[in-house]
């Protein structure tokens, strides 16, 4: 390829590297920002740097309860799902019955179910639940709402996994769920890493559920939290700016360290 | 083995699945043919509550927001992370990995944090957007970027775009490296030029890749929510109403149970539609 062919699509990846961080790059800055160094401009780097906002909204506006709640949604979700979807997964994949097909069609249509669909009824089911304003009202339908996606990706997975080492176990005497903890669990291991780290990425991100079944302030996650922040501080930037980076930054961080298992996960569906 | 300890293994899933979505789903369809009362249900109506969505512009005008919404995706993120993607997998693997990673990051990014960014960015006053058109002689183009009618709904889709075209790439890659490389070989041994291969040799052998990126960029197109919600709601008028704001707001604001029903089998009919269309297509390869 000529020279000048292959500057310019150097400049075109680049081009969209800095479209895909200057946001990022922009919330660090203002996060940074005093307010005597606010009408510096935007892109002038804080100077000196400033940690009063992170501290306020940590601490006076409740973003660590924010933050803590988050945490423990998304972890008891993620739990749920690891404890439900590699089991069906392996049905799916190993095993014969009746209705097989039918069963993992059913579970297939829900791939797409958008939220907001559902909670017309589901609204009403969860008041009558006694689960309005309760994290478990936020916790299981979202576990549900990821359940399709979580089995069709284990059921990918399980395929994997030779039957040479499911016979050869059971025919040892071992039970099939016996089979499933010591032989299958360790030989899945990758892809349910990535399980894991999908799941608690999805429910992190999750806003419409925790928007609409969470009233009381201690309950509601980060993402309830940061859109709430935005009307309270109106120009508050520094503020809104220090919480939005306290929002991202863990997800952001985890899938930086933990890229090769979060892009498995991602494309499972896209490659098969 | 018997069928006992398979339905064991799904119960957990399957209870969960059962109680949460399914059922739900069911009730909605069945909700939307009863006439309600504050919430209270009444008589069966049939196809009346249907009936008006014939006459309801805010949902016709919600459902072209959806349809631009997938003709945009496809027109900007789809192509940049084709041709990004084209080009990425030339370069040596540490760029190869570090690009990928660095595109992929918005996507990690709750689309809530996002629209509260991007809010800033586009904000007529304090936004950077604007100030990057004045720092370069270009202020008359300037604008209020979500609060005008004209400008709101691009606006935001430059956002989703931003959130969407690194898992285009990803994908995208993912493919490439596995077309045989003995095909560009032999085209250049004929000659042939980068535009060449990538229309030639890239381009076709991607399709599965575009047809899945396209169905999958069509259906997000649906359900999408959170943006819209924490930017515009629906505004400015109904300039950036989508499908699953309607309902939203048609259920929580307006109170209207059997129309926000009636909205939400629609948003389902049309998603189901989409999937069983792409289960169907890529099956069939």
């Amino acid at each position: 390829m000529s020279r000048p062919a292959r500057l310019i699509q150097t400049v075109i990846l680049i081009l969209f590297a800095a479209y895909a961080l200057a946001p990022v790059y922009l919330v660090v800055l203002a996060s940074m920002r005093s307010e005597a160094d606010l009408f510096a401009g935007p892109l002038a780097l804080p100077w000196p740097i400033n940690i009063e906002n992170f501290r306020r909204v940590w601490q006076d506006s409740g973003f660590s309860s924010y933050f803590f709640n988050s945490v423990k949604i998304s972890a008891a979700v993620t739990v749920l799902v690891l404890l439900s979807a590699p089991l069906a997964g392996f049905a799916f994949a190993k095993m014969r019955f009746a209705g097989r097909e039918a069963l993992f069609a059913l579970f297939l249509a829900g791939l797409v179910v958008p939220a907001p669909s559902v909670i017309v009824a589901l609204y009403g089911n969860l008041q009558t639940l006694g689960l309005i304003d309760n994290q478990i009202g936020v916790i299981l339908p979202q576990a549900a709402l990821l359940m399709p996606f979580s089995v069709f990706m284990m059921r990918t997975v399980m395929q994997d996994v030779p039957d040479e080492l499911i016979e050869a176990s059971t025919m040892d005497g071992a039970s099939l769920f016996g089979t499933f903890v010591r032989i299958v669990v360790p030989i899945a291991r990758p892809g349910l890493m990535s399980l894991t780290l999908i799941v608690f990425l999805f429910s992190w991100q999750e806003y419409l559920l925790p928007l609409v079944v969470l009233q009381t302030e201690t309950l509601k996650p980060i993402t309830v939290g940061a859109a709430s922040l935005q009307g309270r501080y109106g120009v508050d930037y520094g503020g809104i700016a220090a919480a939005g980076l306290i929002a991202f930054a863990p997800v952001v961080a985890l899938f930086l360290i933990m890229q090769r298992s979060f892009v498995r996960g991602l494309s499972a569906g896209a490659v098969k | 083995m018997s069928d006992r300890t398979a339905y064991l293994f799904l119960l957990p899933a399957l209870v969960l699945y059962l109680a949460f979505v399914a059922l739900p789903i069911a009730q909605v369809v069945g909700y939307s043919f009863f006439d309600w009362d504050n919430g209270i249900i009444g008589d069966y109506v049939g196809l009346s509550n249907f009936a008006r969505l014939g006459g309801d512009n805010v949902f016709w005008a919600a459902l072209g927001h959806n349809a631009i919404w997938v003709v945009l995706t496809l027109a900007f993120p789809l192509t940049a992370g084709l041709i990004l993607s084209a080009i990425l997998a030339e370069r040596n693997r540490h760029v190869i990995r570090w690009l990928s990673a660095i595109y992929f990051i918005p996507r990690t990014i709750p689309l809530v944090v996002a629209g509260i960014i991007w809010g800033w960015i586009y904000n007529p006053i304090f936004g950077l957007l604007n100030y990057l058109l004045e720092s370069v002689g270009l202020g008359g183009w300037g604008g209020a970027w979500l609060a005008q009618p004209d400008t709101a709904l691009l606006s935001l889709n430059v956002v989703g775009a931003w959130t969407f075209f690194g898992f285009c790439v990803v994908i995208y890659l993912a493919a490439i490296q596995s077309i045989d490389p003995s095909l560009y070989e032999a085209a250049e041994i004929d000659g042939a030029g980068w535009g060449r291969k990538f229309r030639d040799i890239t381009v076709p052998m991607l399709r599965n890749s575009t047809l899945f990126l396209g169905l999958y960029a069509a259906i997000e197109a649906m359900r999408f929510f959170d943006l819209v919600w924490v930017t515009t709601q629906g505004g400015p008028g109904y300039a950036t109403e989508v499908l699953t704001t309607h309902v939203y707001k048609t259920f929580f604001l307006v109170g209207d149970f059997g129309y926000a029903a009636t909205l939400s089998v629609v948003l389902l009919a049309i998603v189901l539609a989409i999937s069983s269309i792409s289960f169907f297509v890529l099956r069939a390869k």
